[in-house]
């Protein structure tokens, strides 16, 4: 019932042909051997998406969950497209979308961007260059109040030179400039949406009516039942090779899984461990690893949840968050979750990140060398086992979220954990709600975070510096190390990716060794395919980037394929 | 009063007494309570594991039940029996301390409204109308999931405060009965205290509907406890209650079906032993004492 | 009779009243609100949810956020959910019907198999069919909502896949059937929820039945039924029977909260998507005006069950008027 929400998540990732074989080789069911690519007689056919959420806008720069995300990715379209090495530094690898071409002024200050002149709306309209500005100034409005905004802060503004081009200017010339408005604007229809005031767009209905350019039109809507998206045959990038995506929707994971199994929905996003002995008998279903940004780490509170501003009487002390590290078998508590699926964390940043290394040096897991550290930071036991130091007992709880099965799974194991170097914790399950306001407010002790960061190096930097303390920032466990910081601006700063990795690098290393966290895991992304649908390579950050080409057989199609894009019955 | 005397203005003339223990679902339910308490009581001694031990995360976890762990373990590589006799101690706890805390609470309650009369009772009693009129269920969602998990306590309080309605409005109407009769005027008049009057002439008279009340009301208790733990808004963990062993599972019915069917049998014998003696007692009341059959409020309490 | 129903109408409205009223009250006053689980996600600003709040009025102090809501909820204006992005009026509009389907007909189902099975018991009160019936019923009685409807999923929708395990209608292909395909697919999604609420409910229900039974059974003009030859199962249905059904419209009304609560269960086990999965998700949402909406509605419904119930009883019996 509670939404099953990923929602600390869905930020993505990069995905490369390498990091998908990393993932294959963890083991799941093998991926068959495909057809390269669709032949013109392979147009055509339904897949059904099952989702255990409802989702709820669908407007570009209002949409929150993952699958307003996917919903939204798939309805509208970008500038320019992020290619698949990920790269977020200048327009390396960057293709064309909306946008044929663009061109750098010489101080870099603004770029020209030429729009496709086929492109058009759903509605018939053409896209022009003043639905570009419009969408970035829609994006910049405060009265719209798009989560989205602080990304665009170093857009300046964009003018119109004519009707198909649009000029950018940016504030300063960084190296994540051209990243920072590509691919974090969609453009939307001004002539659609341009009569509501910015304010209202929130509650206007205008804002569900999913007019884009993209290669999928929005066809019905019914809350509790489905959404459809229809192909868009006169697309200017081409029909996408399916009639229809029909996202089947239920408010609960076990009953959207059930789907998969029963033949009732062809995909599925993300299975749990538990449902793979089940997918690898099903005969009709395989499954399709992809890789993602999300891991999840226990954050430490640096500072007192009881008294804003003053240190954490526990967690303030680097040697116990070391002692708290080393009590924890992370290796076990892995297997014991996910069995052989899942990865562990490797520290402050998810393995797909471009600046990730995995072979950076970790605590080790050393109950007795644990014990020993807390023993020497001055918390000794009490006659119940219990440490405490200075009538401050070794106590705190541990916040996680009903919904997520593995994190209150998780909770539990650390919970046991802990207790065996004399460490009390509680564990707080609260609905999704009441984590986030703990999260936002900084009000626990420790939490289980799962997040996904921006695929780019200033993702890192949005969780770790001091600049990203405070309500605003996602520095949960309000970590302070003035090294890390300069670490994290010079990698920021890098226009040269080898220096942006080499600096974030040390930063992590560093990290690592203060524990403002303990790196748990990356837990397997995994969806359930039906084997019928070839896909193509699968982007870390947003595996859905390829739907519109994902096809079925003319040979291998069953009822609902042959339904065509014929409308449905009145009811 | 010596304790005798007291069972008999409870239960009645000696009559009762021997009804109830002739009939057949009085022995069932209380051979079935006897098991359940004995084993709760016992919980250290008989159960073989630390109910909240965790054995072996890598090899022990989810194991079907064998030899060593007759019920299985659960997915921690607890030990399920072990968990299900600590559970009853905590199912029973809840149940019991949250009936005997709703029945003073209803009866106080009750008893105000009647005595005093007036606005203080209108007030009451439309606060307890308004209060039979929402799903328990939904308040105890409401509250359990808007404030997290819950303690021991907390939760013993919040099935307490969703469960005294029925009772009071029964004490209440009792004592609005009893107000008008004679012999009350003239103790009243001889200055007894209304703590007096209700102890000595209402509560006896509400003795038999307050006792059925409350052996269904255990019933209940535990098994709202059972539907918040299913929730995952139950107990905190890593406590064991019946409820919660179920969640454990909840995720996973189909492969570990252990997980769900033992606490579920247990819970299902337990309140079908509560819910037994509540008829049995029902029964064998005199029949013109007790609210009938159908009394809406014990359905709304439901 | 008018006064008295104008007397018990406002009471309703008065209970409807202070439910709500206490509903707003704990809903605002917990943990969390809705932008804080609408807007979170890296990279949105403390600036843009106070924004939303703004926007939304939630800044403002408790007193005037809820005599603004009590004018709106007064004119029908029921406000925006936060979670589905849309007017509350419509999400429930999509959701009521199917809640009243799934609670409408596990009414009627129930209804008549725990009248039937309180006759069949009460033909020799005390007899063995009548144990017989009242164990089964009492174990019944004792089964937690959401096991049973958890036993029911697996044993005939997973180990013997009979029936769809989950939804309304079967996706996507539900639409291109012929209009009796639609009607079929449609009922067979029902069966599962249905019969799970209808066994939960003949529980309860023939256990009144029954006593309700037992008590006109004994009654003068019963026994002169029989003693006029007329056979027992005739004697029930025509006399007995029209005693007791009053009790049983009184249960119906009185009944509703239970059921509700039970639909929850139900609903959450077999992802039907109606009332009560809407209110538990609005709650994980701190979607506030569906909360309150939510459970407005629930009181409404409860209330003029109530009211019928009391009326019901009002016109069998004049003596109740006066009281």
């Amino acid at each position: 019932m509670l939404r099953t929400s990923r929602r600390f998540s869905f930020r993505a990732t990069r995905s490369t042909s390498a990091a998908i074989a990393g993932v294959l080789l963890v083991g799941c069911t093998e991926v068959k051997e495909q057809p390269k690519s669709a032949g013109p007689a392979d147009v055509g056919g339904t897949m059904v998406v099952a989702t255990p959420a409802e989702p709820g806008s669908i407007l570009p720069g209002l949409y929150s969950t993952s699958i307003e995300r996917q919903v939204t990715d798939l309805l509208f379209d970008r500038l320019a497209e992020i290619g698949d090495g990920l790269n977020s530094i200048g327009d390396k690898g960057f293709k064309p979308q909306l946008a044929t071409r663009w061109e750098w002024s010489p101080d870099s200050l603004s770029i020209v961007f030429h729009l496709d002149p086929r492109a058009r709306w759903h509605d018939g309209q053409p896209v022009r260059a003043t639905d570009v500005r419009y969408s970035v100034n829609l994006i910049k409005d405060p009265a719209f109040g798009s989560p989205m905004a602080s990304s665009t802060t170093n857009v300046d503004s964009v003018s119109v030179r004519d009707s198909l081009t649009a000029v950018a200017h940016f504030k300063r010339h960084t190296p994540e400039q051209f990243f920072d408005l590509v691919y974090q604007v969609s453009i939307v229809p001004e002539h659609i949406l341009g009569n509501t005031p910015p304010a209202q767009l929130k509650t206007a209905e205008v804002a569900r009516r999913g007019i884009g350019s993209g290669r999928f039109r929005l066809g019905k809507w019914e809350q509790g039942k489905s959404l459809e998206l229809v192909a868009d045959t006169l697309n200017y990038r081409g029909r996408p090779k399916l009639d229809r995506i029909v996202y089947s929707l239920s408010l609960d994971f076990n009953s959207a899984v059930a789907r998969l199994f029963t033949g009732d929905a062809d995909f599925f996003e993300q299975l749990r461990p538990e449902n793979m002995a089940k997918l690898a008998t099903d005969t009709a279903l395989r499954a399709l690893p992809y890789p993602s940004l999300q891991h999840t780490f226990l954050a430490l509170n640096t500072i007192d949840p009881a008294h804003p501003g003053q240190p954490n009487p526990i967690f303030a002390d680097r040697a116990v968050r070391r002692a708290l590290t080393m009590a924890v078998d992370r290796a076990g508590m892995l297997r014991n979750v996910f069995g052989v699926m899942a990865h562990p964390s490797y520290g402050p940043f998810p393995r797909f990140l471009g600046v990730a290394d995995t072979t950076l040096p970790q605590l080790p897991y050393d109950t007795v060398k644990a014990r020993a550290l807390l023993d020497s930071a001055g918390w000794t036991p009490g006659p119940d086992g219990v440490r405490s130091k200075n009538g401050q007992r070794l106590e705190f709880g541990i916040t996680t979220t009903v919904s997520s099965a593995s994190r209150k799974q998780y909770s539990v194991l650390l919970q046991e954990a802990f207790k065996r170097v004399g460490a009390v914790a509680t564990v707080d399950a609260v609905d999704f709600a009441g984590a986030a306001a703990k999260l936002q407010g900084r009000s626990f002790q420790t939490v289980l975070v799962t997040f996904a960061p921006d695929p780019n190096v200033s993702g890192v930097r949005q969780a770790w510096s001091s600049a990203a303390l405070g309500k605003d920032g996602l520095n949960y466990p309000s970590y302070v190390n003035p090294t890390v910081d300069a670490l994290l601006d010079s990698a920021t700063l890098a226009f040269d990716p080898a220096r942006a990795r080499a600096y974030s690098r040390r930063a992590f290393e560093i990290i690592i060794e203060d524990a403002p966290g303990i790196w748990l895991y990356e837990a397997p992304t995994v969806a359930g395919i039906h084997k019928r649908i070839h896909t193509t390579g699968l982007r870390a950050d947003e595996y859905w980037a390829g739907m519109a080409d994902w096809w079925i057989p003319a040979s291998e199609r069953t009822a609902r394929d042959r339904i065509g894009l014929r409308p449905a019955a009145t009811p | 009063m010596n304790p005798s005397a007291a069972l008999a203005s409870i239960l009645g003339p000696r009559r009762t007494l021997s009804r109830l223990l002739h009939d057949s679902r009085t022995r069932i339910a209380l051979v079935v309570l006897l098991i359940v308490a004995l084993s709760a009581v016992f919980a250290p001694l008989l159960a073989p594991y630390d109910p909240t031990v965790q054995l072996d995360i890598v090899r022990l976890p989810s194991q079907p039940p064998s030899f060593a762990h007759p019920l299985g373990t659960d997915p921690y590589s607890r030990d399920v029996l072990s968990r299900l006799l600590y559970g009853g101690r905590i199912s029973l706890a809840v149940g019991l301390g949250a009936v005997l805390l709703a029945m003073s609470f209803g009866i106080a309650i009750g008893a105000v409204a009647g005595f005093i009369g007036g606005a203080v009772d209108a007030v009451l009693m439309r606060f307890v109308d308004a209060a039979l009129s929402i799903p328990r269920l939904l308040v105890l969602i409401l509250v359990a999931s808007l404030w997290g998990s819950l303690g021991l306590v907390p939760l013993t309080l919040l099935m307490a405060g969703t469960g005294w309605f029925a009772v009071s409005r029964l004490v209440r109407a009792e004592t609005l009965a009893l107000r008008e009769r004679e012999f009350i005027v003239a103790a009243r008049a001889l200055g007894a205290s209304p703590m007096r009057i209700l102890v000595r002439h209402v509560l006896p008279n509400v003795a038999a509907p307050a006792l059925v009340a409350a052996a269904l009301g255990i019933a209940n208790v535990i098994l709202l406890e059972a539907g918040l733990s299913y929730l995952g808004i139950g107990v905190r963990p890593p406590t064991a209650s019946w409820g919660a062993i179920i969640q454990d599972g909840a995720e996973r019915v189909s492969d570990l079906w252990w997980l769900t069917l033992f606490p579920g049998l247990a819970i299902l014998v337990t309140v079908f032993a509560c819910n037994a003696l509540g008829d049995a007692l029902r029964d064998a009341f005199d029949p013109r004492q007790l609210p009938r059959g159908n009394d809406p409020t014990f359905a709304a309490e439901a | 009779m008018r006064r008295f129903f104008a007397g018990r109408l406002a009471q309703a409205v008065i209970v409807v009243f202070l439910v709500t009223t206490i509903t707003f009250l704990l809903v605002h006053l917990a943990p969390g609100d809705p932008i804080s689980v609408a807007l979170d996600k890296p990279g949105v600003t403390e600036a843009v949810r106070q924004q939303w709040r703004e926007a939304f009025g939630l800044d403002r102090p408790l007193g005037e956020q809820y005599l603004r809501w009590l004018g709106n909820a007064a004119r029908g204006e029921l406000g925006w959910s936060f979670s589905f992005r849309r007017p509350v009026r419509d999400v429930i509009a999509d959701a009521l019907p199917r809640t009243l389907l799934l609670v409408g007909l596990s009414m009627v189902f129930s209804f008549a198999l725990g009248i039937v099975v309180a006759v069949l018991q009460t033909e020799r009160p005390g007899g063995r069919r009548d144990r017989w019936f009242g164990r089964i019923l009492l174990l019944l009685y004792s089964v937690p909502d959401f096991w049973l409807a958890l036993v029911v999923l697996l044993l005939f929708a997973y180990r013997l896949p009979i029936f769809p395990p989950s939804g309304i209608v079967a996706p996507v292909v539900h639409d291109y059937m012929s209009f009796s395909g639609r009607l079929i697919d449609r009922l067979l999604h029902l069966v599962l929820p249905v019969t799970t609420l209808t066994l939960l409910a003949t529980a309860a229900i023939s256990r009144h039945q029954r006593s309700a039974l037992a008590e006109v059974m004994p009654s003068d003009w019963m026994r002169t039924a029989i003693a006029k030859g007329v056979s027992h199962r005739r004697a029930v249905r025509r006399h007995a029977l029209r005693n007791a059904l009053l009790p049983s419209i009184t249960l119906a009304g009185l009944y509703l909260p239970a059921l509700a609560a039970g639909a929850l269960f139900v609903e959450k086990v077999y992802s039907w998507p109606g009332m009560g999965l809407l209110a538990a998700n609005a709650i994980v949402a701190r979607d506030y005006p569906l909360i309150t909406a939510s459970v407005l509605i629930t009181s409404i419904a409860v209330a003029l069950g109530a009211l019928l119930a009391d009326v019901a009883a009002a016109a069998a019996d004049p003596r109740i008027r006066v009281s």
